[in-house]
């Protein structure tokens, strides 16, 4: 690990100072993330800004218009909430799904969503597209666990946020301050898709904080199913998010799928097969049909085609209670 | 001839490590928890590519870094080195963040030469050279009979390919040592090793100082499973730089990515099989082509056909050579490899004849010692995983969840050597200790030979002072091979007998009594069966000296060679290629058990390390950059608490086995438990997943293909 500057501040507003003050610094919250990739060498800031302080930053609050998580909100907390128990099953599923007991207790809500690729070239020092000497390392390498989608792209690497799944699918904002002000996005617009090895997936600027999420109150149903290889501490293969306006005829849904694409892969094709059906196993599968039909996988990951397709099916089967699987 | 007690107080009972508390609460300091006064931190500089030659090496920056104390360049210039992780220089610092940033430091000039990382890659036409003998060494073909006639004339004949790739040991404490010179020719080194008098000599012989000055201690240990036999480079090293920082500690431990790197592996296995059998199920004709790779060192051949007999065969093993890490003997080197292959062609041939595959192995037992021990066995695992609950392949539901039970035999030596020695010692005040240059890997050594002094001597375990862990001790067993118990526990019955018989003999004189009428019974002295007077009490009688023997083995108290079966009870959900274990069940023998508890916690962790072996683990090389992809405890998968079923351990504890003796148990339990998973998934999946580990990945392709061949 690289020497570093270490700042604490307790405001919002220091923060942003601490952040911008140095040639280049990475905000540390729960810290599972970045200490790995400062210890690897893969990330070496001038100054880290331990956020633990600025007490504004946690916290749940539900409202009126929705429920705001505060960016520093631990997933612990997210998951023992009784409004994301009631009404978000989706984003309740998926958190209580990262990591272990001892993550999700150092684990926030903005460090999740934030967290860098778990890509294993990027980890290993090959940059965000993995490339060494100017070719892809990762098309022609050991590619089981990345995209299915995009791939005509440089961009291999799976989006590694099993909370921007859910998100997405709830139609949640985010909330980015800086030092011209605020802005709110939605949180499919945290993430972009990197043309070269010195663009950066995330779209929040250097000197930028996340500071909260809103999601607004459900409309009908939502749920997440994910597969992943260990029952203990893993991260998911596919995991795939649902909300949907009801439990008649579907007129709104939104299916959003991690571990297929650089980004939470909203699949449109699923959403247009499923409208104006009723949800059941013949148009759920149909669904998963179409969720996969323009998937074009790599070298090694052609499994998950397969994958994504149940996957999908079952979240959507999930949201209206049909867990088929768990029969004997 | 000696002979165990025939109806022992505490031999066999459930006895809990000495010191288990110590360990389980964190007060047990392991080596690598020492910090001895003055401590240097040493650091490896390796290689980070896979294979390059060292065209120079600048050190001068690193010297100057802040808090260096000593650098020292392992690899010279103009040397090759062979893959990442490959040994290059060290230096020590007052902190461990400072030796990381001189290592960096070190500037280092490589031409890098093409590699070839993967068993596809080093047998490719034109693939680089990885040693300078090549890149494969093909066995001699070995052939018994004829083999091609016996599979023409066979009643079914399977063609399958098995394969597991390279994984490694991954012991929870790394691999290392603290060394400090203590004056110009003398050592201590606190080491986690599986061999303290092996690591005393290395250490010794490096810098030609007497062996007697060398002491190298190990009171606990965080795991070796074979990987760690010796001092290694860095522990050299270590002293090396000890040395020059003039003589103060250095402690040099490696990091998770260097333990998976260079610190040993269990050898990849491919193996193409024809296994002919008869409509009865006897085995009639096999040929077999096998290969694997140990990376640059070798060592991926092994026993070939396993457990079972077939008369006409042939088998050729091929060596591949990639530039990867060294292999390393890994608990029971060879077995588990050879089990997966032969077990899964065992399956194949049974689906394909179609009858039980139990039936079937039974019907192929060796004609030797282990016929009996395997026909007892294999109906008790049977009974215990609920064989009877087997379906054939295929049929096992209608839902995406398919149940499948799966089994395999193995076998093991775990016999011990005779050379080694055990001290005891009775001293006036009662205490007693024995001690010997051994070290506890994990098998309760340490509480064993505690036991033993106490089931001779009428006492309690805990009156035991058992010493082990230390180099200048009498020779003692180096942990390998499951030997270190059949190897400790016949000298240590003898050094305390004859220890006993010397107080009888004293004390017969102070108390003018025949020795003959004297016993030990529940701490008291009994004299012609009448209690006489407390251990204590007898024990002053030895005035100011204390008994004090040194013996070797004494005969027919240990011997070797055992059987054993696993059975796996799995659900397969065939729509996401998931496995998750139900049950395990492991019955085994090893002679006469010591410690029920211990032997347990061994048969435990063997299955585990099975499992981890037959679902999750795999060491990943990419090659296109020649690096290992997955160097850490996360992508390199293992079992977490949820991942560990009901496991069932049956000690196949008979008077016929516990008559035999003393034999290991540290390898045997986890051979077959990787081949029982394997053929469990494939019942309930109905198509044969033919490479491990057992990942969504593999089940699904596996399907996906069956399904294109049409099979399913």
């Amino acid at each position: 690990m690289q020497a570093f500057e270490y700042a604490g501040p307790s405001t919002v507003e220091d923060a942003l100072k601490a952040l911008s003050g140095a040639k280049s610094s990475e905000a540390l919250s729960g810290g599972t993330d970045l200490i790995s990739r400062m210890k690897d060498y893969v990330t070496s800031p001038d100054r880290v800004v331990y956020l633990k302080g600025v007490k504004t930053l946690a916290g749940i609050t539900a409202g009126p218009d929705g429920l705001t998580l505060g960016a520093g909100t631990k997933l612990a907390d997210l998951i023992a909430d009784k409004t994301v128990a009631e009404k978000y099953p989706a984003l309740r599923q998926a958190t209580l799904e990262v990591g272990t007991p001892q993550i999700r207790n150092m684990a926030t809500v903005g460090g999740n969503l934030l967290q860098r690729p778990r890509c294993w070239y990027y980890r290993s020092g090959f940059g965000l597209l993995g490339m060494k000497d100017g070719k892809s390392l990762v098309r022609t390498g050991d590619n089981r666990y990345h995209s299915i989608f995009l791939t005509e792209g440089d961009a291999l690497f799976a989006n590694p946020s099993s909370l921007a799944t859910p998100l997405v699918a709830l139609g949640a904002t985010a909330t980015i301050v800086g030092d011209k002000g605020e802005r709110t996005i939605p949180v499919e617009a945290l993430y972009q898709v990197p043309k070269t090895a010195e663009d950066r997936e995330l779209t929040i600027a250097p000197g930028e904080l996340l500071s909260k999420i809103t999601i607004p109150n459900p409309k009908g149903k939502n749920a997440s199913y994910e597969a992943r290889q260990k029952q203990a501490h893993d991260w998911p293969l596919v995991l795939c998010s649902v909300s949907i306006d009801g439990v008649g005829e579907i007129n709104d849904s939104k299916i959003v799928i991690y571990g297929v694409a650089p980004v939470p892969w909203r699949s449109e094709a699923a959403e247009a097969a499923i409208k104006g059906h009723v949800l059941d196993a013949a148009s759920a599968s149909a669904a998963a049909e179409a969720a996969v039909k323009d998937a074009k996988p790599l070298s090694m990951n052609a499994y998950k085609v397969g994958l994504t397709k149940t996957v999908v099916k079952r979240a959507l089967l999930a949201a209206i209670g049909n867990r088929y699987w768990e029969e004997a | 001839m000696a002979s165990w007690p025939e109806n022992p107080r505490l031999i066999g009972k459930n006895i809990a490590r000495l010191d288990g508390m110590a360990k389980a609460s964190g007060k047990a300091k392991y080596p690598s928890d020492m910090r001895p006064e003055k401590m240097l931190f040493g650091v490896m500089l390796y290689s980070p590519h896979a294979h390059a030659k060292i065209k120079s090496i600048d050190t001068a920056a690193a010297e100057k870094m802040p808090g260096v104390a000593a650098l020292v360049v392992i690899a010279k210039e103009g040397a090759t080195l062979r893959f990442q992780g490959d040994d290059i220089a060290a230096v020590a610092a007052e902190t461990e963040e400072q030796a990381r940033d001189a290592v960096r430091a070190i500037k280092v000039d490589y031409e890098i030469l093409p590699h070839a990382v993967t068993e596809a890659q080093a047998t490719a036409p034109d693939a680089p050279k990885v040693m300078p003998r090549g890149n494969t060494q093909p066995g001699r073909a070995q052939v018994t009979g004829k083999p091609e006639d016996a599979l023409k004339g066979a009643d079914a004949v399977i063609e399958g390919e098995y394969s597991a790739p390279v994984i490694t040991h991954v012991c929870l404490e790394p691999h290392g040592l603290t060394a400090r010179w203590d004056k110009e020719d003398a050592i201590t080194a606190w080491a986690s090793t599986q061999a303290v008098q092996a690591t005393a000599g290395e250490l010794a012989g490096k810098f030609s100082i007497p062996q007697t000055n060398v002491t190298v201690l190990t009171p606990v240990m965080g795991g070796g499973f074979g990987s760690k036999f010796g001092a290694d480079i860095w522990g050299l090293t270590a002293a090396e730089l000890s040395q020059k920082a003039g003589g103060r500690p250095v402690k040099m431990f490696l990091d998770r990515v260097q333990e998976h790197l260079a610190a040993g592996n269990r050898p990849s296995v491919i193996g193409k099989v024809k296994l002919g059998g008869n409509k009865d199920g006897t085995l009639v004709g096999l040929i077999a082509e096998t290969s694997g790779t140990g990376g640059t060192r070798g060592g991926s051949n092994f026993p070939f056909p396993y457990v079972y007999t077939v008369k006409d065969l042939s088998r050729k093993h091929t060596e591949i050579f990639v530039n990867g890490g060294g292999a390393r003997a890994m608990r029971a080197p060879g077995h588990p490899q050879a089990c997966i292959v032969m077990e899964s062609a065992m399956d194949d041939l049974a689906d394909k004849l179609g009858i039980d595959p139990l039936e079937m192995r039974l019907k192929n037992l060796p004609k030797d010692f282990r016929t009996k021990i395997y026909n007892e066995q294999v109906p008790i695992g049977a009974k215990l995983i609920g064989w009877e609950n087997r379906k054939p392949r295929g049929e096992n539901g209608k839902g995406p969840i398919k149940r499948g039970y799966g089994m395999a035999l193995h076998q093991w030596g775990g016999g011990g050597t005779n050379d080694k020695q055990v001290a005891c010692t009775i001293s006036p005040d009662g205490s007693v200790e024995v001690k010997t240059a051994t070290q506890d890997i994990g098998t309760g050594a340490r509480t064993i030979l505690a036991i033993i002094a106490a089931e001779i001597l009428g006492l309690e375990v805990k009156d035991i002072t058992s010493n082990i862990g230390n180099s200048t001790f009498p020779p003692g067993q180096p942990s390998g091979g499951s030997t270190t118990t059949p190897s400790m526990a016949p000298p240590c019955f003898n050094a305390v007998s004859k220890a006993r018989d010397e107080l009888f003999v004293r004390l017969g004189k102070a108390i003018n009594e025949a020795p003959a009428d004297l016993e030990l019974k529940e701490g008291k002295v009994l004299v012609k069966g009448q209690p006489a007077m407390d251990w204590k009490e007898a024990c002053r009688k030895l005035g100011m000296m204390p008994v004090s023997v040194t013996a070797g083995a004494a005969e027919g108290l240990a011997s070797g060679g055992v059987g054993g079966c696993q059975f796996a009870d799995v659900s397969v959900d065939v729509e996401t290629g998931v496995v998750k274990i139900n049950k395990i069940v492991a019955v085994q023998d090893s002679g006469l058990i010591l410690d029920m508890l211990t032997w347990k916690s061994q048969v435990y962790g063997g299955v585990i390390g099975g499992l981890n072996y037959g679902l999750f683990e795999e060491r990943v090389m990419d090659p296109g950059s020649g690096v290992m992809l997955n160097p850490d405890m996360e992508l390199y998968k293992l079992a977490g608490l949820s991942d560990i079923p009901e496991i069932i351990v049956h000690a196949h504890d008979t008077p016929e086995m516990r008559a035999r003796g003393v034999i290991g148990i540290g390898e045997p339990p986890t051979i077959g438990t990787a081949a029982a998973i394997g053929n469990a998934v494939t019942n309930a999946v109905g198509v044969r997943v033919n490479k491990f580990p057992m990942s969504p990945m593999n089940v699904l392709n596996a399907l996906a293909s069956a399904s294109k061949e049409g099979k399913a």
